[in-house]
This record gives C-alpha cells, structure tokens and sequence, in this order.
C-alpha cells in the first residue's frame, strides 16, 4: 500500500454533511476539505472558511492596469523618451494636447479591466494551487458518487492535530456512511 | 415593534410647511434665487421618488426574491408622487404671475436677450430650431404627463401591493408584473424628458445625448440611498430588526455601489463626447462650470462622487455594516444634491452672460435650504402616512419567504 494521504468519510445528505462540516470546524482541524456534488448555501460558514483574497489580487491588477494605459499613452503619444527598440513620438490628434488624463482613459479604464480579470483568475490558480492533475482524492474507489449523490469529507495526514486512531474514532463519531482511507 | 417607535408624519408634514412657507418668503424677498433654489429642491425630492418607482419595477420584472422587504419602503416613497406634482404649481404661477415669463426657462420669454449674442430668443435661431419641442402650452403639457404617468404607476403597485396584504392573491403579482414591463418603458421616457425640460432647457443652447442616462442614474443613486438610510433606520428602532439582515443590506449596497460606477460612466462619457467633439455650443456648458467655485466643486464630484465612494464600497466589511452604510448614504445623498446645484445652478446667467456663483451671496442658503426642506419633509411625510397604514413587510408575497431566509 502507498503511503497515507489521509481518512474520508462519507455521507448521504446535505444536513449530515453540514453538520460533520461544522463539528470538524469546531475540532480545530486546518488540513481538510468536502466534496459535494452541488454548491450547497451555508457549506462556507459550516466549513469556516475566511472570505476569499482573490480581491486582492485584483486591486493590485486594476491599479496596475490603470498606470500602465494612462503611461502607455503619454508614452507613445506625449513624449520623446527614448527606450530600448521604441522611441516616444510626439503627435496631435484633433487638436488636442498631447497628452491629456481624459484623452488616455478609456484606454487605460479597459487596461483596467483587463489586468484585474488577469490578476483575478491569477490570484484564483495561486490560491487554489493550480494547475493540479491529480489529487489523492481522485483515487478512492467511491470518487464517483461525488458527483452524484454522495457527499464526503476528508482529513489530511499533514493536519497537527491528525492521529491516524484519533481521528478515525472522530469521524466514526460523525456518524458517515463509511470511513476509508485516502492513499498518496 | 417597540412600544416607543411612534413614527409621527404630522411632524414631517409641518417641516415640510415650514420649508414651503420660507420659499415662499423668498419668491417675493429674491425671487429669481428662490425660484432656483426650488427648483433644484424640487428635481432632488422627485428624482429619490422616482428612483424608488424604477426599484419597485425593477423588483417586479425580475421577479426578485431577495427585494420584497425593500420594495415595501419603496412603495411608501412611491406615494409622494403626486404631492410633488402639486409642487411643480408654484413653478407655473412663478412663471406667469412673477412678472419675468423667463425666470426659470429664459427661452419662455421670446423677448428675452439670447445668450451668446443672438438678439432675442425668438429670433435666435438655435431656438427656432427647438420651437416643437419648446413651446410653453406642450411644456406644462409634458409636466403634467410626466407626473400623472408616475403617480398612476405609483397608485397601481401600490394597490397590488397591499390588496396582497389582505387576500394573498398572486393575481396581484402577475398584474404589477405587466405593469411593471410597460411602466419602465414609460417612465423611462417621461423621466428623460423631465429632464431635458426641466433642467436641459434651463440653457437651450446645449445638447448633450447622456442626459436622460445621467438622471436616471442620478435617481437611482439618489434612491437607493434613502434606502440604505430607512433600513438602517427601520433595524435601528426595531420595526425591520431580526427580518431585515446584512445580506439584505450588502445587496442593497451593492446596487449602490453599481449606480455608483454606471453614473461615472455616464457623466465621464457626457463629458468625454464633448471634449472630443470641442463643438462650441455644447462645450460652453462645461466652460461655465469651470468658474470660479464650479471647478472645485466639478473636482469635488470626481474625487468624492465617485472615487471616494467607489474604493469605500468595493470593501465587503464596510458594506455589510449598518454604521459604515449609513455614514457613506448620508455622503452619497449629499454628493447628489451638490451635483443637481453643479448642473443647474450655473445655467442662471447674470448681465454679462457669467454664471451664477453658489456662494455669491450667504443669504441665498436660506432658500436652497428651504427648497430641499420643503419638498423633502412632504416626501417623509408620504412615506410615514403610508407606513402607519400598512403592513410592515408584504406579509403574503409569494417571494416573502424567499426573502426572508436570504442569508450569506
């Protein structure tokens, strides 16, 4: 057998798996995830999951985004910097400044955009650690019911508080369907 | 409800009075800034009640679940309609009985000096160009329009809504529903043009194709925080406490913090096409306001209408709490009335053709504070006659419970 990854425990309802999910909350476990086959409301708080930073990765993208657009105009379009294979050019377009805040934002309001949608689904596959192609999860032998009808809850080997006895006797105390092993 | 919430409309309504009474003061102490003033009180009061129209209808289109309580105190401000209309009046009598049949509108007295050096405005030939839609009869016509479409639509939501109270029909759903599909269409078009009249032909010369975008974003901004303002208020003194939940409030900020980055859209982009185009008789709108005062208030509405409540609203905790909203509702309603003085008040010319100056003269405060005042507490007063005669909540909507289980 390969080395252990972790225990999984199955069960039958959204209600069972609400309530395991808050008591492994309460349990103070950090390593440990639940698989449903649908988004189920109130899994968040159950789980006690913090709200997402991906916001935050997006402000630095926006912010990153507006700069970039309004410097890239004033750049091409209002200087004579000169820098490694492109030089500024000085232009008048409809007569007006050569550069001008007004004249540079919808470039710089779509780069915006843009660079937060980038630095959003960044952020998401940095915090979800992916890209990943397989999880240990992935080869328990009942995986398939997680997209079915059957809703489980593993607990990591890498968690402090794991203790391959312990938190065996703590998810039977769950009361799950069944309790497996999780290989790596 | 707490046996010490007693909420008292006669109180509003005698601020309301009092409001009026000073107005009318000032339509015979400095009629012209009285007027003004009123006018600029009036279109703020209108344009929250309006919005609360486009929330109730909006609601009813959707279908929305999560809205039902909100829609309630919607339907309350929704009643003042009418009153308001009443209000428009004194504007007609100012018009007609004041002596200058171009206090407000210059173009109504055809003898008037036409800005820009144009002789007179009848023989001004931008306005000629407009007689169709300028003429003084299909003026008042359209005001009255404007407000009889409003107060039908306000009338029949809220009979649905409370005729529901009382036998739980869904017939009554399905009506404001189709109501609701014809009333967005028609008091989209009456609210444009209210404002193309009301505050556009205040200077004729102009042409601007956002405005109409413009005042309905500036009404839903306007309305959804009073919203934000009576939910916190109604939780605060217990009538809403334990039914109306920071989800509800969060959705609520939401949308206003959506109006808030819809209504810089817009303006910018008012802005931008005249910039850009640099045609005379449209950039002189915004060359006025760059006098004097008007510059740092048109940098206060860029900075403190938009940026400031923008990166405030885009944090999740301050949205989800009833002291950040309240204190950020009370910001926005104040950026709106500064921006209905920042493009109404500059268009009142003196001798020489420069614009009006906010402060010019400290005394003037009276009357922009009466004609906030005065239409405002008529307003207050509608929606807490409404709210004593009715239900606190839709108790018997069919999305009632949907409602009130919406959660985070």
């Amino acid at each position: 057998m390969d080395k252990q990854y972790g225990l999984i425990a199955k069960f039958d309802t959204p209600a069972d798996i609400m309530h395991a999910a808050e008591k492994v909350r309460d349990a103070g476990f950090k390593k440990w995830d639940v698989i449903t086959p649908f988004p189920l409301h109130g899994l968040d708080s159950a789980m006690g999951l913090k709200r997402s930073v991906v916001g935050r990765f997006t402000i630095v993208g926006g912010t990153f985004g507006l700069t970039a657009g309004m410097l890239m105009i004033w750049f091409t379009g209002g200087s004579e910097l000169s820098l490694p294979f492109m030089e500024g050019y000085k232009l008048i377009v409809g007569g007006k400044p050569y550069f001008s805040p007004q004249f540079a934002f919808p470039v710089a309001y779509e780069m915006t955009i843009l660079f937060s949608a980038f630095a959003s689904i960044g952020g998401m596959f940095i915090l979800n650690k992916l890209p990943r192609h397989h999880h240990p999860v992935l080869k328990y032998k009942d995986v398939r019911a997680s997209s079915d009808d059957k809703f489980f809850l593993y607990i990591e080997n890498e968690d402090p508080q794991f203790d391959d006895e312990k938190t065996r006797a703590f998810l039977n105390d769950l009361e799950p369907v069944e309790v497996g092993e999780l290989e790596e | 409800m707490s046996a010490d919430f007693s909420p008292n409309p006669k109180k509003w309504l005698l601020i309301g009075a009092a409001g009026l009474a000073v107005s009318l003061i000032g339509f015979f102490v400095d009629t012209q800034i009285a007027a003004w003033s009123y006018l600029i009180g009036l279109i703020f009061i209108t344009s929250i009640a309006v919005g609360m129209l486009f929330l109730v209808m909006i609601h009813h289109i959707f279908d929305a679940q999560w809205s039902v309580i909100a829609r309630r105190q919607a339907e309350h401000y929704i009643s003042a309609l009418p009153y308001l209309g009443i209000l428009f009046v004194p504007l007609f009598a100012l018009t007609y009985l004041g002596g200058d049949q171009g206090i407000l509108w210059l173009w109504m007295d055809q003898g008037a000096l036409a800005p820009g050096g144009h002789g007179t405005v009848a023989t001004d030939i931008l306005y000629q160009k407009k007689t169709w839609w300028l003429s003084e009869t299909f003026f008042w016509v359209r005001a009255a329009f404007c407000f009889s479409v409003w107060s039908y639509f306000a009338w029949a939501f809220r009979r649905n809504s409370f005729a529901q109270d009382e036998d739980g029909e869904a017939k009554h759903t399905f009506s404001s529903r189709k109501h609701a599909a014809i009333g967005l269409i028609l008091v989209a078009f009456t609210w444009t043009a209210a404002a193309f009249d009301w505050i556009m032909s205040l200077e004729y010369h102009w042409y601007s194709t956002m405005f109409g975008v413009w005042i309905f974003a500036s009404a839903m901004r306007a309305s959804l925080a009073v919203m934000l303002l009576t939910c916190a208020h109604l939780v605060a003194k217990g009538p809403l406490k334990g039914i109306f939940n920071t989800k509800h409030l969060h959705d609520v900020a939401t949308l206003a913090f959506a109006f808030t980055v819809f209504w810089a859209y817009i303006t910018f982009s008012q802005y931008f096409l005249i910039w850009n185009a640099n045609l005379p008789e449209e950039t002189f709108w915004y060359n006025d306001r760059e006098q004097g005062l008007w510059w740092p208030i048109s940098m206060m509405l860029i900075f403190g209408y938009f940026l400031f409540p923008f990166l405030y609203m885009l944090q999740f905790p301050l949205k989800v709490n009833y002291k950040s909203m309240t204190f950020m509702a009370c910001w926005l309603l104040s950026m709106n009335l500064l921006d209905g003085y920042f493009n109404i008040l500059p268009s009142l010319k003196d001798a020489d053709g420069m614009s009006f100056q906010l402060f010019s003269d400290w005394t003037n405060i009276i009357w922009y504070i009466s004609g906030v005042v005065g239409a405002g507490g008529i307003l207050l007063w509608a929606y807490w006659t409404s709210f004593l005669k009715t239900k606190i909540i839709p108790i018997r909507d069919p999305r009632i419970q949907e409602c009130l289980n919406h959660n985070h």
